[in-house]
């Protein structure tokens, strides 16, 4: 057994798995970020956006349109969420208003989802230039999984970069920090919350797309993936882009040598590492304690 | 009427004691004796808790798609025993508590006290110590747990189906001439994947070949990428593959990314044609037992497929339609032996029951009301007859040999 080989092998697989963790992590955190709210319809929304791109495969023929019709498409839907629903409770204090109003989008998405789609599972594969293995020192490695490591890869800088050079980017974080200021300044802080919410699922519906060929699109497929992104963001630091990078690779990480060192307490070892954490930084690794 | 007769206390006799018991037991007993013929002159109700809504949904659509063909088909003959029947489904969302729940709805609110359609094997489990309390038989369509005949036995229980240990047992009597010599074996870690991988590990064992390791993924795991890589490590030649819906098609994709199929053949304890819909291509050439074959060409699964594919366009039978479907005509053959839909008499009726239907003969034996059923292997092929690759019969083994002892998961005696 060539040593070196199998870890490179696992570290690439814990990669290639966090890049899907990522996506989803990286919406749930910035929405947090700018709205105070958990979004516990995310992980329908992921798998809302596992359909839509499932039908924008079909119709269009093309994975590569699927990616950006998917996101598009459920990021208007978010929006419209937020700016005729969402935004009405923003003066309310009792944080119940909001967790009943998303608990209320899970169930009807998900139940608009059954209806279009049906209960069928649904699958398109991967297009034939991502099909293939690589050899990488004797370990057969998915070309699909290094796509999902570039791409994960691109879009952590990409979105790092517009949040630390945009001006736009300027007022997310500004808003996330302090709302009353910058809307006595003069910004439409509502347009403001309005895009992120739309972009955080828009970021869901991408990893949705991209699970598709991993484990087909089918009901529930959000389940699992959103509670492992609740615990990345705790781990990361609600609110905190870098945090939700970092936690992605740990939990990651944890999973795949934990299922192939101690596959009975793969499960564990996630809650373990999030209980770890909060006992040395209870705000998360590079969140704030309020 | 003088005051003294309007206070005088008359006397109370045994007469007046036993007319006013006779009609007070009457008040009482009349709902419940009018609800008793009601039940013997309607409808016969079948209860079908099932998992409507989450992760084994798809298998629970299956049941009630063909439950509804059942009834269509069933009532246009005249019903049984000249009555019609009547399913009732509830969602138990795979939930064992949820399904005991909605068992207890059923069986108060309806009177049904006949039950099947359970997907999971653990909610067939919480249900077990019910039964007497409730009065109510359950007839297992795809419980494959082997404990539930073996030491969860119960005498209201029957399971019509081919169990987990049978389906293991079939591959590998398959497996004995097969060219690999070294496995793996991979399952969903829940009753039915331990009580498949237990099984497999014996039966493998028995036939003089070598099991490397055994791995037990996380229910609703999503990512098997690191179980590929154990499983190329660990120089198998053949990996056993004990895992259904989501996750089996999570791993076969998967799987098919990593090129595993060219390196390691695959054999797996259950074939749906679900996973193969969507697997497609990805999907030919694999190996399993298969808890009901629909290219199996005996005229009653010719009946049944044809009546099923004039009902839903052309869709294919998965395993799961064949087995409900099986158990239905289990059922129904044993309440018109019994003359009655009572549950104790559906109870003796269909011990030792031998019925025909789309898997061929089955013999519901009495000793722990296990279905001795035929065991299939199938090979998924391209077929002519279907849209998409079915599994075509390679081999068919005597229900003699795959049924195992009784009230056992294991073959030692056969």
């Amino acid at each position: 057994m060539n040593w070196f080989g199998f870890i490179l092998a696992q570290c690439l697989n814990a990669l290639s798995q966090a890049s899907i963790l990522f996506f989803i992590a990286c919406g749930l955190t910035l929405i947090f970020g700018i709205m105070r709210i958990v979004n516990f319809a995310h992980g329908v929304i992921f798998m809302l956006g596992a359909y839509v791109g499932y039908t924008a495969n079909v119709v269009t023929g093309s994975f590569l349109v699927s990616l950006i019709v998917a996101p598009i498409v459920v990021g208007l839907v978010g929006m419209a969420f937020e700016w005729t629903l969402l935004r009405h409770l923003y003066g309310r204090r009792d944080g119940g208003a909001y967790l009943l109003l998303i608990f209320g989008l899970a169930v009807v998405l998900s139940e608009v989802i059954r209806l279009i789609w049906g209960v069928q599972p649904l699958g398109t594969g991967i297009p034939d230039f991502l099909r293939g293995i690589v050899i990488i020192l004797d370990q057969p490695f998915p070309l699909y999984r290094l796509f999902l490591i570039g791409l994960g890869v691109a879009a952590a800088i990409a979105i790092w970069q517009f949040l630390e050079r945009t001006r736009a980017g300027l007022l997310i974080r500004a808003v996330s920090q302090n709302s009353e200021m910058v809307h006595a300044l003069g910004t439409d802080v509502d347009m403001v919350r309005t895009g992120v919410f739309g972009f955080g699922c828009a970021l869901a519906a991408l990893g949705g797309v991209l699970a598709t060929p991993l484990v087909t699109a089918f009901l529930g497929m959000g389940t699992s993936v959103v509670i492992d992104a609740f615990v990345i963001v705790i781990i990361g630091g609600m609110g905190s882009f870098l945090g939700s990078i970092i936690g992605s690779v740990l939990v990651a990480f944890v999973q795949v040598m934990g299922a192939y060192y101690f596959q009975d307490l793969a499960l564990a070892f996630m809650y373990l590492l999030m209980l770890f954490v909060l006992i040395i930084r209870p705000g998360g690794l590079l969140g704030k304690e309020d | 009427m003088t005051t003294k007769d309007r206070y005088r206390v008359k006397a109370i006799t045994r007469r007046s004691v036993l007319e006013a018991t006779l009609a007070g037991s009457a008040l009482v007993a009349a709902p419940a004796l009018l609800r008793h013929a009601a039940a013997q002159q309607g409808p016969i109700k079948i209860g079908i808790p099932t998992v409507i809504t989450g992760g084994y949904a798809i298998l629970g659509s299956q049941v009630m798609r063909t439950c509804r063909l059942v009834k269509k088909m069933t009532d246009a003959k005249g019903g049984v025993i000249g009555r019609p029947i009547e399913f009732l489904f509830q969602d138990t969302q795979g939930d064992p508590a949820m399904c005991v729940r909605k068992c207890q709805e059923l069986i108060e609110r309806d009177n049904c006290r006949i039950l099947t359609g359970v997907i999971v094997s653990s909610e067939a489990a919480a249900m077990l110590p019910k039964l007497e309390e409730w009065n109510a038989v359950f007839l297992s369509h795809g419980n494959g747990d082997g404990r539930l005949t073996a030491e969860l036995f119960v005498p209201r229980f029957f399971r019509a189906n081919t169990s987990a240990p049978m389906g293991a047992r079939a591959l590998a009597l398959y497996l004995k001439d097969a060219p690999e010599k070294k496995f793996i074996a991979i399952a969903s870690d829940a009753a039915w994947g331990r009580s498949s991988n237990a099984a497999f590990e014996e039966q493998i064992k028995a036939v003089g070949k070598e099991l490397a390791d055994k791995i037990y993924a996380p229910v609703a795991n999503k990512d098997y990428s690191t179980y590929i890589t154990k499983i190329l490590q660990s120089g198998a030649q053949g990996c056993y593959v004990a895992l259904q819906g989501d996750e089996a098609r999570a791993f076969y994709s998967q799987a098919a990314q990593y090129g595993l199929a060219q390196r390691v053949q695959f054999f797996t304890e259950i074939v749906a044609q679900a996973d193969i819909k969507v697997l497609g291509k990805d999907s030919l050439g694999l190996v399993g037992s298969s808890r009901y074959a629909v290219t199996y060409d005996i005229p009653e699964n010719r009946a049944f497929v044809s009546a099923f594919q004039a009902e839903y366009k052309n869709e294919i039978p998965d395993w799961s339609d064949g087995e409900i479907y099986q158990a239905l005509m289990i059922l129904f053959a044993a309440i018109e032996k019994a003359k009655s839909a009572e549950p104790m008499k559906i109870v003796e009726a269909m011990e030792g029951l031998e019925v025909t239907s789309v898997k061929g003969p089955v013999l519901m034996r009495k000793c722990d009301h296990q279905g001795e059923n035929q065991g299939f292997v199938v090979k998924v092929a391209k077929n002519d007859k279907f849209a998409d690759p079915v599994g075509d019969i390679i081999k068919i083994y005597p229900r003699e040999m795959t049924t195992p002892d009784c009230r056992s998961a294991s073959f030692r005696n056969r």
